[in-house]
């Protein structure tokens, strides 16, 4: 884009996470002519979070490197970047905001994209600074400190932040425990037979696990030496890292009378309950229509389908189909990509031999493909794509067939 | 050769390396590479990808 923007229409987006970093990029790419901006607390221009607890905390990345677009791109697109700051207030009426060192700044559509950020546990001993949570630069460099050979490190949470952590902490030779209250490492997330895989992955490199285990308390004076758990072991620790869910950051949102239930309530649109104001990433509760109910992810791909949403809005295009949700991670040499939500009420059947460290596992309800998870296996992951998508009719059995063409099953 | 970025994931396509693991040997050019193939780390569509420079 070269030629300046005109003040009119004004965007301003407050979070410079994917979300909103994807947002100012795919509205200047649909040929948004208007003003700009981007607001964000943190000093950088936005980057690539997932890769905080694998390559980037291994030292296989630089902190350059994970940016999503080059520093000079905001300056060519004509796009204003407000860093290191904070908005305080929305007057949703008035169409302005108002920043923490008291100025406002007018707009005439307003995107959140505050994201969510890390829960805390209520159990004594939280507060220590070797209690560590991951969700941003910040907390990652902190970490980055902590993790050292031999340092004994104890996770709390069985979840994607948990295990992505446990790989990393034991490439870099410490020794890691990870503690899950739920009976199953990634009951929330995972089918039974990913987790029992995953596990016995960590197993062999060397993490230990306590399932169906609570926390009492995180012991130590001034920072964390031991963690005491709920059938009495206590588990010493240099280190204590906190996977346990992140809770969406809708506190501007709640304050300015928006509808909230554990996100901003927004349409297929992305459209908040005041009609210039757009919630989009973490934070953004939404319908999804194979679901038919609203729901909140916390995923970078659903992140990037929503600020294409809103730009398609209000750029006036034509918006794209809604996609599956999907989501990605890896571990050791492990990559794991999963489309679909997990389905209680769905048959699972397994296609390739665990053992090969190469399959894939889908879930399929009234002959209709609702997820599918796939180790090391992108092609049963991109036939699950289709299949989610279109929901052509298929049998378990032409699934768990290895012999039976994908393709031509996806088709 | 050039390099092309994953705006999903930020994963690296590098045309000198190519993709083995899915079949895509060294030295292949990003438009020659089929339109099903996805991005080995998060498994985006290939149209998520854009040039990259260092």
């Amino acid at each position: 884009m070269s030629e300046t923007p005109i003040a009119k229409p004004h965007v301003l987006v407050i979070g410079a996470g994917h979300a909103g970093g994807a947002l100012v990029g795919q509205l200047r790419q649909f040929g948004f002519a208007g003003r700009i901006t981007l607001v964000g607390d943190e000093p950088h221009t936005p980057y690539h979070r997932p890769p905080l607890s694998k390559a980037w905390l291994k030292g296989e990345t630089t902190t350059e490197k994970l940016a999503l677009k080059p520093g000079s791109f905001y300056e060519e697109q004509h796009i204003g970047l407000r860093l290191g700051e904070r908005v305080q207030a929305i007057e949703p009426d008035a169409h302005r905001v108002r920043f923490d060192d008291g100025t406002t700044l007018d707009y005439d559509w307003l995107v959140l994209a505050t994201g969510a950020r890390a829960r805390q546990l209520p159990i004594p001993g939280v507060g220590h600074s070797n209690v560590l949570s991951l969700r941003n630069l910040a907390d990652a460099e902190r970490l980055r400190n902590a993790l050292k050979v031999d340092r004994k490190v104890v996770i709390i949470g069985g979840g994607y932040i948990g295990l992505e952590c446990a790989a990393t902490a034991r490439a870099l030779g410490a020794e890691v425990t990870v503690v899950e209250h739920a009976p199953r490492l990634l009951a929330r997330v995972a089918s039974a037979s990913i987790a029992t895989f995953l596990q016995s992955e960590h197993e062999a490199q060397g993490v230990q696990f306590r399932l169906n285990t609570g926390i009492d308390a995180i012991e130590g004076e001034h920072a964390a030496t031991a963690v005491r758990l709920s059938d009495g072991t206590r588990l010493p620790c240099d280190l204590v890292i906190l996977g346990v869910g992140a809770e969406p950051a809708a506190e501007l949102a709640l304050a300015a009378g928006l509808a909230c239930d554990d996100g901003v309530t927004v349409d297929a649109d992305c459209r908040s309950s005041h009609p210039d104001i757009f919630a989009i990433g973490d934070m953004a509760k939404r319908p999804i229509p194979i679901y038919g109910r609203p729901i909140r992810l916390e995923s970078v791909p659903g992140a990037g389908e929503q600020a294409r949403r809103v730009a398609a809005v209000l750029c006036g295009r034509e918006p794209s189909a809604p996609e599956v949700p999907w989501f990605w991670s890896d571990q050791y040499d492990l990559k794991l990509q999963i489309v679909g939500l997990i389905d209680t009420d769905a048959t699972s059947v397994v296609r390739g031999d665990p053992a090969s460290r190469s399959f894939a596992v889908f879930h399929v309800k009234d002959t209709r493909v609702v997820c599918v998870e796939a180790i090391n296996s992108p092609p049963a992951f991109m036939a699950g794509k289709k299949l989610a998508a279109s929901g052509k009719p298929v049998t378990p059995s032409e699934l768990a067939d290895s012999s039976a063409d994908l393709k031509t099953i996806a088709a | 050769m050039r390099k092309w970025q994953c705006t999903t994931c930020g994963d690296i396509y590098d045309e000198a390396i190519g993709d083995p693991d899915s079949g895509i040997a060294p030295g292949t050019r990003f438009e020659d590479i089929p339109d099903d193939w996805m991005c080995p780390t998060c498994g985006s569509t290939k149209d998520s990808f854009e040039p990259y420079t260092e």
